[in-house]
């Protein structure tokens, strides 16, 4: 029984793996022949950045372990606050810093 | 415009120049990105040569989380496969761009060489690369990008490796404002895309995944991902026509 979920861990590992190695790999090939301004290079652009904002959203939204011992509101306010600074001030790591201390804030006190 | 000063410099002096850059704070924000990554795999129930190797192989935090969430579900290996390919997908697109911004083609390298090379890139060194082209003549970018990727994945490793051990070291109190640094950070640096359709793909993804979750499960990703990314592309195309503005 252990063998088989340490075998299936590995195997699951190895497809992740090759999951993304398939797009660098795809990507090192097109990187000669595809102009990277055309209107369908565009489109999917756009999918990868919605697809990556979609598991984050999940992670935020319905997350596992210790994150899960929070509120959604809770979440909300850190994502709030980070999203608010970064758009007036247009630094990450500021933003980054807003929005964690107020996550911070809003699970101790409130 | 590259900056005279940097053009004149060696390929070893800009190399030392981005990880220097990388030290200033990226690589301490990736090394707790990781960590937080860590974290998760734990509790999904990967031991710590499979979140090691899971970090050193995919390095692209969406398609690792991705990966531990169906490992803990005990997903079957091909929806394993598609969900982590679908998580990392954007890394085709930030491939070609790189390489176009770097002129790889220029640098005579094997093809195998090259795929090495792109093994370590993730958001945070294309997104710094990108910045650099204002300084940097692009027969350099390639070797700032070295110096910088090669520094960040050494911290992402390292937090990594101190992440799987933090649950440990730390209550859970502070433990899950840790873990809540690896989605913010991401979130933030994505919402600050140059190219507004993808920020708008970003809103679009964002609000429809935690929609589609309850009846789609993991397909919520994919699905998000091509209807979101479809309307900001089509919106963007066809009633705002941004593409129509001056480039970027």
């Amino acid at each position: 029984m252990e063998l088989t979920a340490d075998i299936y861990g590995w195997v699951g590992v190895g497809c992740a793996i090759l999951g993304t190695m398939i797009w660098r790999f795809a990507g090192v090939l097109l990187a000669a022949r595809i102009p990277a301004d055309s209107p369908l290079m565009g489109w999917v652009n756009t999918m990868a950045y919605a697809m990556v904002s979609a598991v984050l959203m999940i992670i935020l939204a319905h997350p596992i372990g210790v994150l899960a011992t929070t509120t959604i509101e809770q979440r909300l306010v850190g994502l709030a606050v980070g999203l608010v600074v970064v758009f007036f001030t247009k630094r990450l790591m500021l933003a980054l810093l807003c929005g964690v201390c107020s996550f911070a804030l809003a699970v101790t006190f409130f | 415009m590259s900056d005279l000063v940097y053009h004149a410099l060696s390929v070893r002096q800009t190399r030392w120049n981005a990880s220097v850059d990388a030290l200033r704070a990226p690589c301490y924000a990736l090394c707790l990105t990781m960590a937080g990554f860590s974290t998760i795999a734990r509790e999904s129930g990967l031991d710590f040569w499979m979140t090691l190797s899971t970090s050193l192989g995919i390095w692209g935090m969406p398609g690792q989380v991705a990966f531990a969430s169906l490992y803990s579900a005990g997903a079957s290996l091909f929806v394993i496969f598609v969900a982590v390919s679908l998580a990392n997908m954007r890394m085709l697109l930030m491939v070609i761009s790189v390489a176009d911004m770097m002129h790889l083609d220029s640098h005579n390298l094997s093809l195998w060489k090259r795929v090495f090379w792109m093994h370590f890139l993730a958001i945070t060194a294309w997104a710094n690369v990108a910045a650099a082209q204002q300084k940097y003549p692009p027969h350099l970018l390639f070797a700032y990008y070295q110096g910088f990727a090669l520094t960040i994945f050494a911290f992402g490793i390292l937090g990594t490796i101190l992440g799987y051990f933090l649950s440990d070291l730390i209550r859970p109190e502070i433990l899950r404002i840790v873990i809540f640094v690896t989605p913010i950070y991401i979130m933030l640096m994505i919402i600050n895309a140059r190219q507004k359709a993808n920020r708008l793909a970003v809103i679009f993804g964002g609000a429809l995944s935690p929609v589609f979750f309850p009846f789609a499960g993991e397909w919520a990703i994919l699905l998000s991902g091509v209807v979101g990314g479809s309307i900001a592309s089509l919106y963007s195309h066809y009633i705002a026509k941004w593409h129509l503005e001056t480039a970027e």
